[in-house]
């Protein structure tokens, strides 16, 4: 019994002192490296951010660029892809541009006759969005992980980015800045496990909590009225009771699966190539 | 002639590194089919378990800190959360080594579990502790699960290419 307890002493540490024939580094020392690295993060010194932020913007671009032959055989299947779509959408959009051309000078006559209506009940379309930062950014690496959802865009402190800035993709809310470097930023996405939003749903203005679960299709709603059933087919917007984010602004829709509601985002943060960010609200 | 055969078979020797720190720099992931993603399997750490098991000499436990290092920055974690799961990894895998006379495949694979078991349970309490982030424990379950199923594919295709290159 105490051989083989001293024998398997002697295995540990011979595991982890030995360097073996090409090792310059022993396992024990590289583990308290790892450990002391983890604390000195933890408790976030000053010399220990400018660490990260620089090692960051190093580590992204180097990312970037490890991640191209993907990015490229991504693009090639679907590229391939939407020219077999091509020839029928053609066609179809022929006919609809026909359509639409009529449509238009109906459209226009109602849009006049709606600004006149308005201004004579003096409701004008002024939401007072304000917005004094707003700058376009590209999405650089969109490496999904088991635990975060984020993507990372090619605009950093040297930009004016800030934490906290909102970003947007087509005009949808896509998500937060959690993370500023000088050259780079961190987008937490909206699907994330760590996002957590104010909304109302459309219809009867129920407020709730829009919470991410990893996946775009099947994002959750908390803190609902007891007994509330969600009823497909309802925009979800952000309610403003945050601070920061404008009311109004649509985030997701409520949509019908098997008899089972579900709420999926309006925009696509998986096709998001141009982002805008801003500091909370968008034009 | 000779300097091109040296350079080449360093190169050939070195592979195993840059896969490594390739894959920490790129995660892939392939689109999920149905409900479960079988393609979500962590490359590194059967590369890790493999060459320190059979050709220590081959991966430095250096180069496996500042692979774990980087696979933290890109993820955006606590910086040293991955190091220590992979030098876990490693210690694990270096008393197996130590402790075991005779090679055998299906030994080596079910002794992964262990040794994958206590990595990403070093990971699960870095991150619980260390961290704010919150965690999808399903996806890491599946991801280890598809880890510890791919190994023999890789334990092949690994013993194939060293056989090649102690050949040349």
């Amino acid at each position: 019994m105490a051989d083989h307890r001293d024998d398997f002493i002697i295995a540990i540490r011979y595991a982890l002192l030995k360097k073996g024939a090409k090792q310059k580094f022993s396992l024990f020392f590289l583990i308290l490296l790892s450990i002391s690295i983890i604390g000195l993060d933890k408790f976030s010194y000053p010399f220990m951010i400018k660490i990260r932020a620089t090692l960051n913007d190093f580590v992204y671009h180097v990312s970037v660029v490890s991640s191209q032959p993907a990015i490229l055989s991504k693009h090639i299947v679907n590229k391939t892809k939407s020219h077999f779509l091509v020839m029928s959408e053609n066609k179809f959009l022929k006919k609809e541009m026909e359509y639409l051309k009529q449509q238009k000078f109906n459209n226009a006559y109602l849009s006049s006759e709606n600004e006149i209506f308005k201004r004579a009940l003096d409701m004008s379309d002024n939401r007072g969005f304000e917005q004094n930062f707003s700058i376009t950014a590209k999405v650089i690496l969109d490496q999904k992980s088991p635990f975060l959802k984020s993507i990372l865009i090619n605009k950093g402190t040297n930009s004016g980015v800030g934490k906290g800035m909102t970003v947007f993709s087509e005009n949808y809310l896509m998500g937060i800045i959690i993370e500023t470097n000088f050259l780079t930023s961190r987008v937490l996405l909206l699907t994330d496990l760590n996002s957590k939003i104010p909304v109302i749903i459309e219809g009867k203005g129920t407020s709730a909590l829009l919470e991410g679960t990893g996946k775009k299709k099947d994002l959750y709603l908390n803190y609902l009225p007891d007994n509330y059933e969600i009823e497909a087919g309802k925009i979800i917007f952000t309610s403003g009771k945050d601070g920061y984010l404008v009311e109004g602004i649509a985030v997701a829709k409520t949509y019908l699966v098997k008899e089972e509601v579900k709420i999926e985002l309006l925009g696509d943060p998986d096709q998001a190539l141009i982002v805008n960010v801003t500091n909370g609200q968008i034009q | 002639m000779n300097y091109l055969s040296i350079i080449k078979k360093k190169i050939l020797f070195s592979l195993p590194v840059v896969f490594l720190y390739f894959f920490s720099f790129y995660h892939f992931q392939i689109p999920e089919v149905g409900k479960i993603n079988v393609f979500a399997f962590n490359f590194q750490m059967i590369l890790i378990y493999f060459y320190v098991l059979k050709f220590p000499e081959n991966l430095g436990y250096g180069n496996i800190f500042l692979a774990g290092i980087i696979s933290d920055t890109v993820l955006g974690i606590s910086l040293g959360t991955t190091s220590l799961s992979y030098l876990v990894l490693s210690l694990f895998t270096s008393y197996i080594r130590n402790a075991t006379l005779r090679s055998v495949m299906t030994a080596e694979w079910f002794t992964f579990i262990p040794a994958l078991f206590f990595s990403n349970l070093v990971f699960l309490l870095i991150i619980n502790n260390f961290s704010n982030v919150s965690f999808y424990y399903i996806e890491l379950l599946q991801n280890t699960f598809f880890t510890f199923l791919f190994f023999p594919l890789f334990y092949y295709v690994f013993t194939y290419y060293q056989k090649l290159i102690s050949k040349d």
